[in-house]
């Protein structure tokens, strides 16, 4: 890999934000408008003493981190169909890049935004409702890169089967995300799913890190289990979406559908 | 040789792109490819520059093995087609600095400059690629082809949406890169005139494969029959229409 070119990615698509109303959008705007709306209704549920104040921790923790996931995962796949949209695939694959340094050019950017969309998002859950989530980050951190991890596998699927059915499959890159999150447990623990669906949520790192994440917020203690779980189901997940994506790939252009796509 | 393919075969399922084709091209010299629509010119680009894995045959470019070394061959080549554009927010410039950084280009804002200079669109430089005619952008994608100095430039059709003054200008920067770096160029057009007064040498396709392969003027003889002073490719492509519709 040469990092030459992973920045020339990277700078494409700073550019772009620069230049696009949308990008900015997903960085700044949907971040803070979450934060805002579920921080209203915790704050209404928590006064009305239903839950007591812990909910506002869960629900403005929950909605950070998930924020995080969704917009690593829509990121990825919509890094890919900017270029789709631009009719520039030919001129990136007919350059040395490789597909290695054109994923981790747009995965680095997409952390880039999540780390400055996600700190606004914070600062804002700080400032409005009281909720600092800083003193947790040290313990959150772990959490947060199993939810990214995950997101870039999701990400990288995506990916493949735009490449494969072109923009027919666009609209994954923003709803594939909303399939996770019922058992993903974002807004309520693991206990509360019927038993069938929580055997399915043990299978989804998202499940573990969102348990993770409500022990570090309801007692600042960190779990080594759920960490691990979402671990392990990382290591098998993430080489297998690799596989996918670098077998479609090769497929794309024995099939002569990459230039195709342009 | 700069470039030197052997045997190489397209299969998209039952129908045959490319045929089992086989040419070389030297360092410095100007190669049309030739042929009607469907002829498998494009796909040939293509192939030589891995946008479509072959299906058969070997692609050896600077001596080297294509598959083996990709990164490092494409590092010394590049592509241009009117085909194909650039992100249409981002500015000329940033267009070609996000292309300059992949190639690791020295100075790249230089290069830049100099290329828009080159091209005659120094005042398009912070318009965005989509605001620009299909001639502009067509100029543009070539000062993007010329960024990393390449030793081989695949250029498709890079002429067909430019006036005549512009690309005559086109041609005479190609002619003087030639002679300055020794740039091999491998050239599809449908304008014959354009290709007879650039072209060191035509290699010739119909249905996937090579019907002919030389100067202009031997092309001209072997296709037509006939002994002739003077290269007329136009009238080769229409004998070949023809006689591909008698077939």
């Amino acid at each position: 890999m040469k990092i030459h070119r992973i920045k020339a990615v990277m700078r494409r698509h700073l550019y772009d934000i620069r230049h696009n109303i949308d990008r900015s959008m997903d960085v700044f705007y949907w971040p803070i408008i979450d934060v805002i709306v579920w921080g209203f209704f915790s704050f209404y549920i928590s006064t009305n003493n239903t839950f007591g104040p812990s909910i506002i921790n869960f629900l403005m923790g929950a909605i950070i981190l998930w924020s995080i996931f969704y917009a690593f995962q829509r990121d990825f796949a919509v890094g890919f169909l900017e270029e789709l949209w631009s009719r520039n695939l030919l001129n990136i694959f007919s350059t040395p890049i490789t597909m290695w340094e054109y994923l981790t050019g747009v995965a680095s950017i997409s952390i880039f935004k999540i780390i400055i969309g996600s700190f606004t998002a914070s600062l804002c859950a700080l400032i409005f409702y009281s909720f600092n989530i800083f003193p947790h980050i040290l313990l959150l951190i772990p959490y947060v890169l199993n939810l990214l991890f995950f997101a870039a596998a999701i990400g990288i699927c995506i990916t493949a089967l735009i490449l494969r059915y072109t923009t027919k499959v666009q609209i994954l890159a923003w709803s594939f995300a909303g399939l996770l999150q019922p058992v993903s447990c974002v807004f309520y623990p693991l206990s509360s799913l019927p038993q069938w669906l929580q055997s399915i949520a043990w299978f989804l790192p998202t499940a573990h890190a969102f348990e993770g994440m409500r022990q570090v917020l309801t007692d600042s203690t960190f779990s080594s289990t759920y960490f691990w779980w979402a671990l392990i189901l990382n290591i098998f997940y993430f080489p297998i979406s690799l596989v996918i994506f670098k077998k479609t790939f090769e497929a794309t252009k024995i099939r002569g559908l990459l230039v195709k796509l342009t | 040789m700069v470039v030197e393919v052997k045997n190489l075969t397209k299969r998209f399922a039952d129908f045959t792109a490319v045929d089992n084709i086989s040419f070389s091209m030297g360092k410095g010299e100007i190669v049309g490819f030739l042929g009607p629509n469907g002829a498998g010119k494009t796909t040939t680009i293509h192939m030589l520059l891995d946008l479509i894995t072959p299906s058969g045959g070997e692609i050896s470019i600077f001596g080297k093995d294509f598959r083996k070394h990709r990164e490092e061959i494409l590092q010394q080549m590049n592509f241009a087609s009117p085909y194909v554009s650039l992100p249409y927010r981002l500015t000329v410039f940033e267009n070609l600095m996000v292309f300059a950084c992949i190639y690791n280009i020295e100075h790249p804002k230089k290069r830049i400059e100099e290329l828009l200079e080159m091209f005659e669109i120094a005042d398009l430089q912070d318009e965005p690629a989509g605001t620009l005619s299909s001639g502009q952008n067509t100029r543009v994608g070539l000062c993007k082809s010329l960024l990393n100095k390449p030793k081989l430039l695949l250029l498709d059709e890079p002429t067909a949406s430019l006036d005549p003054e512009i690309s005559h200008h086109v041609r005479e920067i190609l002619l003087r890169i030639r002679e300055q770096e020794n740039t091999s160029i491998l050239y599809t057009s449908h304008n014959m005139a354009e290709t007879e007064n650039i072209c060191d040498r035509i290699v010739f396709l119909n249905h996937g494969k090579i019907i002919a392969d030389g100067t202009p003027i031997e092309i001209t003889k072997a296709i037509l029959n006939e002994e002739r002073n003077e290269p007329a490719l136009e009238e080769v492509f229409f004998r070949v229409i023809k006689d591909t519709k008698t077939i």
